[in-house]
């Protein structure tokens, strides 16, 4: 019998308890999580879907792998700790710039979306794994460890290692945890931050295992008591189909690109950031984030909004009127 | 692909249904009562935080609304436990396909195709705010 030593594989029965573990504890008013049952399906079937397409390119990328192996320009013990201490800061340091990548350019946020696209923050939401990363070629941000000496295997373990760990930060049952390991540790608190589309949060806390590096590169943001995060992408998805999850910003860009005027245009949409359009009628994290901080000077607040109303010094809205039946002749 | 990744791909989707029967047993999603034209002008401020949000329709099973903003129409959803929001001329609104009590509006966007709304004779279509929203001042 063949025994697997992929952390993943090792771990799913691990994944499956923890959820059902969640679920129950919110059941019994033990655990702050909401779970809604189509969105939990899309979650887990997204995470089985990768496991099928990844076999699509999962050779391409393990013989790219190997062959850069084969010209490395040193070799590394993998039975020796120093390795293996030296693996873990240089993957978790390329997984920070994959996942940076990922939001920044949109033809890599094309890949990752998918994972955000869930407006629920649950354990299940940390199986709502891509199906088109293979295609987006991210992981050739990889291929310099295995130039280095790395062996193909010690690398694809190290990968494995920092997604069991990312899975049980995607939770809202664990709050803030000791202070020496929020400054370290990617914790639940900082990765709520990451998933959260608040003008303040969005694009920000891209770790995997470390937190360093965003305090590092400057992307780092905390959470705050005072500002709720609100999940999923700035303009959420119409339904759940798994297709459209999956696929909805690869077509969006190729209907950008039809549009384009020049190869210059049809560059930006494609490694323009998100949000990106030439005549400023979309907005990138950058803009919403300025937009934001010009509403509400920078103050707590969901999107700014209902604050801004309150720190502007322009008048409260005025009272809500339902439409009535009479008025619907008038058009 | 094996005869073992087969059986572990159909055993990992029976684990799944198996899952998402417990989450919906469980009913720990969010609670999202009905709108009424206070829960929907919040709703509407926080998708759209730069417009002055002013008389709001609400769909006939109070799972939408609809505010006006200059030529634009606000449009907040729901999908799930959770809203959705899109924008669109307010022009729009009165291409919208109503059949069977409901108001199909589609959008030129992949990623939400088509919102379905509840009419009926408390929510007529297309909703009628032009006047309330200039006694409103918006």
């Amino acid at each position: 019998m063949k025994i697997s030593l992929d952390p993943v594989t090792l771990a799913t029965p691990f994944f499956i308890l923890a959820v059902i573990l969640e679920i129950v504890l919110a059941r019994l008013g033990r655990a702050r999580a909401r779970y809604e049952a189509r969105d939990t399906a899309t979650s887990l079937f997204m995470g089985l879907g990768r496991n099928v397409t990844a076999i699509a390119t999962g050779g391409i990328v393990a013989a790219s792998t190997l062959w850069v192996y084969q010209h490395r320009l040193f070799t590394v013990p993998v039975t020796a700790i120093w390795a293996w201490v030296l693996i873990f800061f240089l993957e978790d340091l390329t997984y920070y710039w994959f996942h940076r990548l990922s939001h920044e350019r949109r033809v890599w946020w094309a890949a990752h979306v998918n994972h955000h696209s869930s407006q629920h923050y649950n354990l299940s939401t940390a199986l709502r794994q891509t199906w088109t990363g293979g295609v987006a070629g991210t992981w050739a941000l990889w291929l310099p460890l295995a130039l280095l000496g790395f062996s193909p295997a010690m690398i694809a373990t190290q990968q494995g290692i920092s997604l069991v760990y990312q899975f049980w930060i995607h939770t809202e049952t664990i709050g803030k945890l000791p202070a020496p390991i929020e400054a370290v540790f990617n914790t639940p608190s900082h990765h709520r931050v990451h998933h959260a589309r608040n003008p303040r949060y969005l694009d920000r806390n891209y770790a995997g295992i470390l937190i360093i590096w965003d305090r590092l590169f400057g992307t780092f943001e905390p959470e705050r008591a005072e500002e709720p995060c609100r999940y999923g992408v700035v303009k959420n998805l119409g339904d759940f189909n798994l297709l459209r999850v999956a696929f909805h910003e690869w077509i969006a860009i190729g209907q950008d690109l039809t549009r384009a005027r020049s190869p210059r245009e049809a560059l930006a949409y494609v490694f323009g950031p998100p949000g990106w359009s030439p005549d400023g009628s979309r907005e990138t994290s950058d803009q919403l984030r300025a937009a934001w901080r010009a509403r509400t000077g920078g103050r707590a607040g969901y999107f700014g909004g209902a604050s801004s109303f309150q720190t502007s010094g322009a008048p409260p809205p005025p009272s809500a009127i339902q439409a009535r039946p009479e008025a619907a002749s008038n058009r | 692909m094996t005869w073992a990744f087969v059986i572990q791909t159909t055993v990992s989707a029976l684990a799944i249904l198996g899952l998402v029967a417990l989450a919906g047993w469980a009913r720990i999603a969010a609670p999202r009562p009905p709108l009424d034209a206070a829960a929907a002008r919040a709703v509407l401020a926080e998708e759209f935080p730069d417009s002055r949000i002013g008389a709001v329709w609400i769909a006939a099973d109070g799972r939408a609304a609809v505010a006006r903003a200059g030529e634009e129409a606000l449009i907040v959803w729901l999908r799930g436990d959770d809203y959705v929001a899109r924008q669109a001329p307010w022009s729009a609104l009165a291409t919208a396909q109503v059949s069977a009590g409901t108001a199909r509006l589609a959008f030129h966007d992949v990623a939400a195709p088509a919102a379905r709304l509840a009419v009926g004779a408390l929510a007529p279509w297309p909703p009628a705010l032009e006047a309330l929203t200039l006694e409103a001042g918006a």
